[in-house]
């Protein structure tokens, strides 16, 4: 019942996110484009390079929908709306979207094309950045809930929110989770200019509408993991609590699929400058801001 | 029932029925030769409900913008190989693409044909995406031939797989164009845009191949440049080609192949290792297969792949041949091409050779045709009516142009939305609609210019010196301007505008301080006389014989047109344009660089490949 | 503490995929490939793991073997020339070392499995949150010593590989 309803919330999310990303990348909205889209993806040649690496190259889209679809798992949409409330669910979210990296080496090795190949190096080049920036503002926040199920997690913010208790957690994991599902500015892997596709540059067909839909997976299971994290998922007043963090989902995903257009792409090298000599030193202020506060003042 | 051109083979009907309704509704166009020539044309596909792909992988229409020259038609049919069927092609203001198939929608090169021509395609693809019999697309640029080659000998050639006579490894496959002896240097035939053919499985060191993989090894006072292993020298320095330190040619050996030795120790147990199937008998050691590998000047031997990035590569001006050597992501050696020269047939008459020029420069055809006109003038000994406003509303347009395309680069594609929106405002209007619409330009220039990260980014990249004219020039301090001695800016007080540091921040704020500039010398001018061939009839008629020159600042840089006429026709016609002066410097440029930064400097030089042929 | 059937089934599946992805390391003869299936195969351990209840060190295994794995692949990638590049590559070398090592360490391993006195068997495996909580203790108490030492010296060690992948470079600049 609950992965009915979390697999319906995924399409119908995906579907409106596509729509968004749509406008936001080719200037018109239209919510019927998405499924002309996906349809005419479907009828289209699935073409394999001549001397591809078939099993990665055939691999990777269903690799990276897999790691996506279990990182969804564990988002709670409600109070026991969840796939599998596990006690280690945020280390389990982690795990799951550690896969999104080696589905893309796999995408950007298999197809023997250099754009492609280039891509996937460069996203771990980009992962071994953001990867601490995921890690520990996640921490900081099991250390508030003390424990590391998201459903916990969740309650624990029932008096604040997280994203007031520790906005330098959330700010750092909005920017590694940009970067985990590869949206611009942090579109190095499958950049236009760069690389003119990059990884998706040789994927065709059934496969490349399979890839899609597995990054919009992705991308909807960090904006709920964002939700569930630090704006206190299904806490909310009038609405059922689908609703609310429903809402805070497709609100984060809507932002993260736009606003990193409005800046120039980053350089993974850059990036990492960034991630390591400003992000870490600000996640640990983070982990110990919050320890403090949880030590002296109990909310 | 008519199906496309590029039809897929099904039976129609049914469910495909939809589906190919649905193609019809999701019509995505790879723009060849580029999207800044389709924008030069006044072209907005996203206007025409087209989307745009990255890769021909992603589109199922091909728009051709304008006539393509052969070796741009060529590349043309790789990219239309490379398309998923079902696919079609349409075609503006281009008559001849053969050996691409016959376009499945013409128009003329505007936005209403474009709109025709999209309408014409979603009825096409609704009926006839899908077809039990299709036509099979082959064309003399596809043919590539397999041959094996040694990794470590690149000498060793041979037409089956094996294993290497002297070395005994198993040869690996490699593609070659067409039939064109091993070895030739002619590679930009068969990679239109495409990467698959020079994968990672391709041994692209062809172009190192000269190296001598023994050289002085062992010998420990010879210095070598890790870019031109030929160099080699006694005494440290740096290498007369490429000014790079020398490095101790044993010491690159040391660090590579010493210490890989020690990890792969015990070679004498592999003599008689047994056959297992499957494994070969040999143990391949790295510091063998590596051994005469160039090194970077980081020390690090890694495999070199070759890159195309062009003629129709997103991230760059349209026709544009680069080919990169790339050592892991930094750049090896650059190799850029323009298109090929275009011949002006001679005996071209001489009222013809302006429109000639300025259809063979689509960027910059206002100043082409003005160009022609002046040195036509200079032929007889007169002067060209003034055109000083049409070149400044050219040159606003053109950098408006590259904005769009940089933007596109850069991954800023509200920007480049903006950008080509007001180039389509500018490239035709009166100076009263441009005096109208600067107040808005300046202020968009303005936020552009405040981008966050913008100028982090863009900062102390591809800094170029050296450049003898145009922007470029300009940004890297060298006040160097044909308008300056341009009588048709008599009286405008025009004085050129330079400063900066000649990197791509100094080149991205020099063009817009231009674009101000130009606005100024319009409201100045009062008026745009037109340039088209109707109106500025020369007075005098043409002279007949007779030999003239003349410059034009053009929006990349000064374009100077020799002419040498002989009764009534064009003998001879000789002219330089600002890619000349840039293509070097640029290869020099990027060397080293890493890739994103290296493609980033080339796209913020703006160059137009096309050339003229002597 | 008792073990189902449907346990022990999927006990045997993952460890025989872990073996079988061990195989596939040496067999193959592209060092992504060799690097991928190692990455399956302690995935699969990972599994193994979830499936003896636990939970926190399953995820954790399956979380680090991911990265720790995929930036193994690119430092090979970056020390062995890309060797994809130069062809089929044989993943198997020094055999007859290669075999006594091995068989020196399946000994040794069995030894100590056999030999290890480990108590008691639990009735009923704690609940994972328990279990996590205890593991915090544990690595926060009596372990500290030894973990912050092992996580000093893999941290010296990665200082140093990459000291001594370097130091070339600096001879170039003279």
């Amino acid at each position: 019942m609950s992965i009915f309803a979390i697999l319906l919330g995924l399409a119908f999310g995906g579907w409106l996110m596509a729509a968004l990303e749509g406008w936001a990348v080719h200037g018109r909205f239209s919510l019927v484009r998405p499924l002309a889209s996906a349809l005419a993806l479907l009828g289209r040649e699935a073409v394999v390079t001549r001397k591809s690496d078939r099993l990665f190259f055939e691999t990777a889209p269903i690799l990276l929908l897999v790691a996506g679809l279990l990182a969804a798992a564990v988002i709670p949409l409600a109070p026991g709306l969840i796939v599998a409330d596990l006690a280690t669910g945020a280390l389990f979210l982690n795990a799951a979207l550690a896969y999104v990296l080696v589905a893309l080496i796999m995408a950007g090795w298999g197809p023997d094309g250099a754009y492609a190949m280039i891509g996937g190096w460069r996203f771990l080049g980009q992962f071994i950045g953001y990867s601490m920036l995921i890690v520990m503002p996640i921490t900081a926040v099991a250390m508030r809930a003390q424990s590391l199920s998201t459903t916990q997690i969740v309650t624990s913010q029932a008096a604040l929110w997280n994203v007031a208790y520790q906005p330098l957690g959330f700010a750092l994991f909005v920017v590694a989770a940009m970067a985990l599902a590869w949206l611009p500015p942090f579109d190095l892997p499958s950049g236009t200019g760069d690389l003119a596709g990059g990884i998706e540059a040789e994927y065709t067909g059934p496969r490349l509408a399979v890839l899609r839909l597995a990054r919009m997976v992705v991308v909807l299971a960090l904006a709920g993991a964002v939700s569930t994290f630090y704006l206190g998922g299904w806490l909310g007043p009038w609405l059922p609590g689908w609703a609310w963090s429903g809402g805070k989902t497709l609100a984060v995903a809507a932002l993260m699929l736009t606003l990193g257009r409005h800046i120039p792409r980053m350089r993974e090298a850059r990036f990492l400058e960034f991630c390591w000599k400003a992000g870490v030193p600000l996640a640990l202020v983070n982990i110990f801001l919050v320890g403090v506060i949880a030590l002296v003042v109990p909310i | 029932m008519n199906a496309l051109s590029g039809a897929r083979q099904a039976m129609p009907g049914g469910l495909r029925g939809l589906v190919a309704r649905a193609m019809a509704a999701d019509l995505r166009a790879f723009v060849v030769p580029g999207l800044d020539i389709a924008r030069a044309g006044g072209l907005d596909p996203a206007g025409a409900g087209l989307r745009l792909a990255d890769t021909p992988r992603h589109a199922n229409v091909l728009l051709i913008a304008g006539p393509l020259p052969p070796d741009l038609l060529k590349a043309a049919c790789v990219v239309w190989a490379q398309m998923p069927r079902p696919r079609a092609i349409l075609a503006l203001g281009a008559d001849n693409i053969a050996p691409l198939p016959a376009p499945d929608a013409i128009g003329a090169l505007s936005q209403d044909g474009l709109a025709e021509g999209v309408a014409t395609l979603r009825k096409a693809f609704a009926i006839g995406a899908f077809a039990r019999n299709v036509t099979h697309f082959d064309a003399p640029a596809l043919a590539a031939r397999i041959e094996y080659t040694c990794p470590m000998h690149p000498e060793v050639i041979s037409d089956e797989p094996g294993k290497c006579p002297i070395c005994g490894m198993f040869l690996v496959e490699r593609e070659v164009s067409g039939a064109a002896p091993a070895g030739d240097g002619d590679h930009k035939d068969h990679h239109g845009q495409g990467a698959h053919e020079h994968g990672k499985s391709a041994p692209a060191q062809a172009a190192q191949s000269d190296h001598s993989p023994h050289a002085a090894h062992g010998d420990a006072a010879v210095y070598t440049c890790p870019m031109h292993p030929e160099v080699t020298s006694d005494s440290p320095g740096s290498c007369p080609k490429c000014g790079m330190d020398l490095v101790p040619q044993d010491e690159g050996d040391a660090q590579s192949g010493h210490a890989g030795h020690s990890g792969h120790g015990g070679h004498e147990g592999h003599d008689d290792a047994q056959d297992i199937p499957g494994i070969e008998p040999h143990f391949m050691s790295m510091v063998e297969l590596t051994e005469g590998k160039p090194a970077s000047p980081d020390g690090l031997i890694m495999e070199w792949i070759e890159v195309p990035f062009g003629p129709f590569f997103p991230g760059l001006p349209g026709g544009l041949g680069l080919i990169l050597t790339l050592d892991g992501d930094s750049v090896a050696e650059a190799r850029l091409h323009g298109a090929k020269p275009i011949p002006l047939p001679s005996g071209c008459p001489v009222a013809e050779l302006p429109e000639r020029l300025a259809a063979a420069f689509p960027l910059t055809h206002v100043a082409m045709r003005a160009l022609a006109h002046r040195a036509i003038a200079a032929v007889g000994g007169g002067a060209a009516a003034p055109d000083a406003a049409a070149l400044e509303r050219e040159r606003i347009a053109s950098h408006l142009n590259w904005l769009a395309g940089f933007a596109r680069q850069m991954g800023l594609v509200r920007l480049e939305r903006q950008g080509a929106a007001l180039q389509r405002v500018l490239v035709g209007a009166a100076a009263a609609d441009i005096a109208a619409a600067a107040p808005g330009l300046r202020r968009f220039l303005d936020r552009v210019r405040r981008t966050p990260l913008l100028r982090s980014k863009l900062e102390g990249l591809g800094g170029l010196t050296g450049a003898k004219g145009g922007p470029v020039a300009r940004a890297a301090g060298t006040a160097a301007d044909a308008r300056a001695k341009d009588q048709a800016y008599d009286g405008l007080d025009f004085t050129p505008i330079a400063g900066g540091n000649g990197d791509a921040l100094a080149r991205l704020m020099q063009r817009f301080a231009e674009i101000g500039q130009s606005l100024d010398l319009i409201a100045r001018a009062g008026t745009i006389a037109s340039s088209r061939p109707s109106s500025p009839p020369p007075s005098t008629p043409p002279p007949r014989a007779g030999h003239g020159m003349a410059t034009v600042e053009t929006a990349r840089g000064p374009a100077t047109l020799h002419l040498t006429l002989s009764d009534g026709t064009v003998e001879r016609a000789h002219l330089t344009t600002p890619f000349e002066d840039l293509a070097p410097l640029a290869t020099d440029m990027v060397r080293q660089m890493e890739l994103a930064d290296a493609l980033i400097s080339i796209g913020a030089l703006d160059l137009d490949p096309r050339r003229l042929a002597a | 503490m008792s073990v189902s059937i449907g346990q022990s089934l999927f006990l045997i599946f993952f460890g025989a995929a872990a073996v079988w992805f061990g195989v596939v390391v040496f067999r193959t003869h592209s060092m992504v490939r060799s690097a991928i299936a190692l990455l399956f195969s302690q995935t699969a351990v990972g599994a193994m793991f979830l499936v003896m209840q636990a939970e926190f060190l399953g995820v954790l295994q399956i979380m680090m073997m991911a990265s720790e794995m995929s930036v193994m692949a690119i430092f090979m990638v970056m020390f062995m020339m890309d060797p994809g590049g130069l062809g089929a590559m044989d993943m198997t070398h020094q055999k007859r070392l290669s075999l006594w090592a091995g068989g020196i360490g399946l000994t040794f391993a069995l030894a100590v499995i056999w030999l290890t006195g480990w108590g008691p068997a639990a009735q009923a495996a704690p609940a994972a949150a328990e279990q996590t909580a205890a593991l915090g203790r544990e690595l926060l108490g009596r372990s500290m010593f030894v973990f912050e030492s092992a996580g000093l010296t893999i941290l010296t060690a990665m200082v140093a590989a990459t000291m001594v992948a370097i130091a070339p470079t600096e001879e170039h600049g003279r």
